[in-house]
């Protein structure tokens, strides 16, 4: 019976002093990733703003819209909106901030937290990327899977098929919420 | 055998890479580019050092009965720690890692350097060993990781620092790379030859 306490208790000492020790790095990382993160998403909101006026920030539908922010330009006329979007890819959940015009049509887009695949899921954080959902979504539609996409693009998403999926689902999600929205900002 | 062999034999005659053969999960995923191969080779000297040398202090206070959980531990919580730091400061290096820079708790190299050295070992040692292992793992990779990359992309990616973007591109085959060595397959071709180098080169060895 001793030998199970001593056994149990050297267990709990070495667990709590690596608790300890974890506790004590995240106390002093934790307000610098959190100032990261808001810095990162400041500047994608940003990047997908189209050189439009950000609006103020209101909830999505719950599901695959997480927020959307409406977009104006000089004007005050509604120009379109950026939806915070959630997707899977091979690595788990990703982020997806998305800008687009009133009509669904993608003006731009941007992957931000993600853990694909270094060299292969992870192109998709490239702009070049993004660009070949550009301009679709309206009169286009965008592309439902690979074998959407011209021969040229097919090649640079090779190998990470289950990224371009989320990010494509995604997108299209994006693009049928703003249309439901009908132009209301 | 002497501190300084515990912290070169694993730079060459028991590299964990080309020698031991541990470790193949991160080494032929992570090594698509330069600077993940550097990210993840100090990640895995942080780890493997400081978690030979808790290992080592408390290798007569373990029971042998939850000797296998408390190395899990204590290599977690290091993982966890070197995890939070890069997230905080090289957030860079963080994303172009990400699911395998928490896999390094479950790296050959580092459970089976606890078991098989920190477990039985000094301290110095042990944070030799640690030292050694880890360096040699990062020079591997990077060496893997710095043919694929400039066969595969024409490129060599480091870190930018002031006027520097942290690109280097080929000329000739920045244009026409040859793809595949970016993928599993490119990895594994490439894996293969240079274990074949390195058994023939251990075998001249012996012979001479």
């Amino acid at each position: 019976m001793t030998r199970y306490i001593k056994t149990a208790v050297t267990l709990f000492l070495i667990s709590a002093v690596c608790t300890l020790l974890c506790a004590i790095v995240n106390s002093a990382t934790a307000p610098v990733i959190a100032a990261n993160n808001e810095s990162d998403r400041l500047t994608a909101l940003e990047a997908v703003s189209s050189g439009f006026n950000v609006g103020e920030e209101m909830e999505g539908d719950g599901g695959t819209v997480s927020y959307v922010i409406p977009l104006t330009d000089d004007s005050g006329v509604a120009a379109g909106y950026i939806l915070g979007l959630s997707a899977n890819g091979y690595g788990g959940p990703m982020d997806i901030i998305a800008s687009y015009a009133p009509d669904g049509s993608v003006l731009a887009a941007k992957l931000t937290t993600n853990s694909e695949s270094p060299g292969i899921g992870k192109k998709a954080e490239n702009d070049w990327y993004m660009e070949m959902f550009l301009g679709l979504g309206a009169d286009k539609p965008l592309p439902a899977g690979k074998n959407d996409l011209p021969a040229d693009q097919s090649a640079l998403i090779s190998g990470a098929s289950i990224t371009f999926s989320g990010v494509t689902s995604a997108l299209i999600s994006g693009s049928e919420y703003v249309k439901s929205l009908g132009g209301a900002v | 055998m002497s501190h300084m062999k515990e912290l070169t034999k694993g730079i060459f005659k028991e590299n964990p890479t080309f020698i031991i053969m541990l470790g193949m999960c991160p080494t032929l995923s992570v090594s698509t580019q330069v600077s993940n191969a550097l990210g993840m080779g100090a990640a895995v000297i942080f780890v493997l050092t400081c978690s030979n040398i808790f290992i080592s202090l408390l290798r007569k206070a373990i029971p042998d009965a939850i000797r296998i959980p408390s190395y899990i531990v204590i290599i977690a919580s290091f993982v966890t720690v070197v995890e939070m730091v890069m997230h905080a400061y090289v957030p860079a290096v963080y994303e172009a890692l990400g699911v395998y820079l928490p896999l390094i708790v479950v790296n050959c190299i580092i459970l089976g350097r606890a078991e098989a050295f920190a477990g039985k070992n000094g301290v110095i040692d042990s944070a030799l060993d640690g030292i050694g292992m880890g360096v040699g793992f990062t020079l591997s990779l990077s060496f893997i990781a710095l043919i694929r990359e400039i066969i595969g992309s024409g490129t060599i990616t480091l870190f930018p620092m002031g006027s520097f973007s942290g690109t280097i591109t080929i000329p000739g085959l920045s244009e026409s790379p040859v793809r595949v060595m970016t993928l599993a397959a490119g990895a594994l071709l490439l894996m293969g030859y240079l274990k074949a180098f390195f058994a023939w080169k251990s075998a001249k060895g012996g012979r001479a």
